[in-house]
């Protein structure tokens, strides 16, 4: 029986992945024909054209990179994106891994991503790429800490880190109602840890092209499918965490989930393309002047809510 | 042997391997996410001891301590890659001399020691209690040194970076000559009025 669960949850989570990050592409893509005016073709088969490109182009080879880090970092970097993923309850009774500390471990993939994505720039010993890193990871440590001063403000009023807690106390109302400073800080976590539109440090465009510069054919391919794997997982959490998750009327738990883990990621996508990009030290002052504070601000206002 | 046993050894065996890695390996930033690698596996072990929120906090610790640890060594460091091969090791005989005295010593307690096994009585709160157990009253000093320590970080960061409150940091500084008395090699030309002599070949 055990067993069973046990394959049931593992082939959920490996195929809501998959669906999920084509899902990403795909809707990335019709937002894109939609922001620019251009449509290139159909945008439910331009992310299988751009995989099928991508996987038949030729590696590029930097001189003398990190071999193991350069191949290693793409992959682990979408095996935590499918932990995140496992984290997120689908119905009262069917949650893949339900961890005490599953906020915690969410926090924990977020700082293991930003080593990642850091490898991602270091290990092909180039200019671009490193320059990239270094300011993908001096940024990513300035918003981890909002994520985990919001994280802690939702895990307040459940008196629980467990994330199917956290989604039972918004039966009644949303965390997105009750902190409403949570989400939206939350969004800009999400921007950073999957490296997305503004907050895309490593693959900057004033940087011609960052870490993606060097990069070509099959690790590309990894690097996007981990990229919109990581913005699906996050936005499953952010919908469990702020938007009630499972819960909602008529429809049964896993549609609702789907339903506002997709609205999530179009929300994202939006924001992605239409927040301007902003120079790192202006963000840096911005992260650490204006979003943290608010994060403070939000988490005091849950501990005030937690006492009443 | 049971599953948890084979992930314990496995784990262990990544610990011990990754943390030999850190002293042999010729780049800081390798030996950081080696140490990560290293904590990584212990957080692992102690999953399985089901201390679930230590290891998970090691987890997250460690990740973003190793990323900082990475960025701040080789942003203080001549080398700014960290790809360029560097010596990581300096006092080799004492530290190792040091290290097997160590390892011997703990082995040996772990070995030889007798360990009480007592079940946790009803109504105790083993984190309130080894929190006591601890520190006790050295609470307040524990907190003024770490207090102590970010002041003193801060410090560092404050006197070794470029820009400060007052300007750049090299402001007026003059690179060594070429030759003994001579212009440097790259020092533009100074437009500031007052307090600069330079010594002007061409006029």
């Amino acid at each position: 029986m055990t067993s069973t669960l046990l394959i049931a949850s593992a082939c959920t989570v490996l195929l809501a992945l998959l669906v999920g990050a084509y899902c990403v592409a795909a809707i990335d893509g019709a937002i894109t024909a939609r922001v620019t005016g251009q449509t290139p073709g159909n945008p439910l088969l331009i992310p299988l054209q751009n995989a099928a490109r991508l996987w038949h182009a030729p590696h590029n080879e930097t001189e003398t990179p990190d071999r193991p880090a350069l191949r290693l970092a793409p992959v682990l970097y979408l095996v935590l994106a499918a932990m995140g993923l496992a984290l997120v309850p689908w119905s009262r009774d069917f949650v893949p891994v339900d961890l005490t500390t599953g906020i915690v471990f969410w926090g924990a993939i977020e700082p293991l991503a930003t080593v990642l994505v850091f490898l991602k720039g270091w290990a092909p010993n180039a200019h671009f790429p490193l320059l990239g890193a270094y300011r993908y990871v001096s940024l990513g440590l300035s918003y981890i800490l909002v994520s985990m001063f919001v994280l802690i403000g939702v895990a307040l009023p459940a008196e629980s880190l467990q994330i199917s807690a956290v989604v039972d106390t918004q039966a009644e109302l949303w965390n997105v109602v009750r902190q409403p400073l949570g989400l939206p800080l939350f969004l800009v976590v999400g921007l950073g840890v999957s490296f997305w539109g503004p907050l895309n440090f490593i693959d900057a465009d004033d940087l011609h092209g960052g870490a993606a510069s060097e990069e070509a054919g099959r690790v590309q391919l990894l690097w996007s499918t981990g990229r919109a794997a990581m913005l699906l997982a996050f936005s499953a959490i952010a919908a469990s965490a702020f938007l009630g998750g499972w819960h909602g009327p008529w429809l049964p738990g896993p549609v609702w989930l789907i339903l506002k883990t997709l609205a999530v990621v179009v929300l994202l996508v939006i924001l992605g393309h239409t927040l301007p990009r902003v120079s790192p030290e202006r963000f840096l002052t911005i992260a650490w002047v204006i979003l943290l504070p608010l994060s403070f601000l939000s988490l005091a206002g849950a501990g005030v809510e937690a006492l009443l | 042997m049971s599953a948890v046993d084979i992930t314990f050894y496995i784990n262990a065996a990544i610990a011990i391997y990754a943390g030999w890695r850190v002293f042999v390996t010729d780049s800081m930033v390798r030996a950081s996410f080696f140490l990560l690698i290293s904590f990584l596996a212990v957080g692992v072990i102690m999953l399985l001891l089901a201390a679930v929120y230590l290891g998970v906090a090691l987890f997250f610790m460690m990740a973003v301590e190793m990323m900082v640890m990475a960025l701040f060594m080789v942003m203080f460091m001549m080398n700014p890659a960290g790809l360029n091969p560097m010596k990581m090791v300096h006092q080799e005989k004492v530290a190792i001399a040091a290290g097997v005295v160590a390892f011997a010593a703990l082995s040996a307690v772990a070995v030889f020691g007798e360990f009480p096994s007592r079940t946790i009585p009803e109504g105790w709160q083993p984190v309130v209690s080894l929190g006591h157990e601890l520190l006790g009253d050295s609470m307040l000093v524990f907190e003024s040194a770490g207090v102590t320590l970010l002041a003193t970080m801060i410090a560092v960061v404050m006197l070794t970076s470029h820009r400060g409150r007052y300007g750049d940091a090299n402001h007026g500084s003059r690179p060594p000559g070429l030759e003994p008395g001579g212009d440097p090699a790259d020092k533009p030309e100074e437009t500031e009025e007052g307090g600069h002599h330079h010594h002007h070949h061409h006029h």
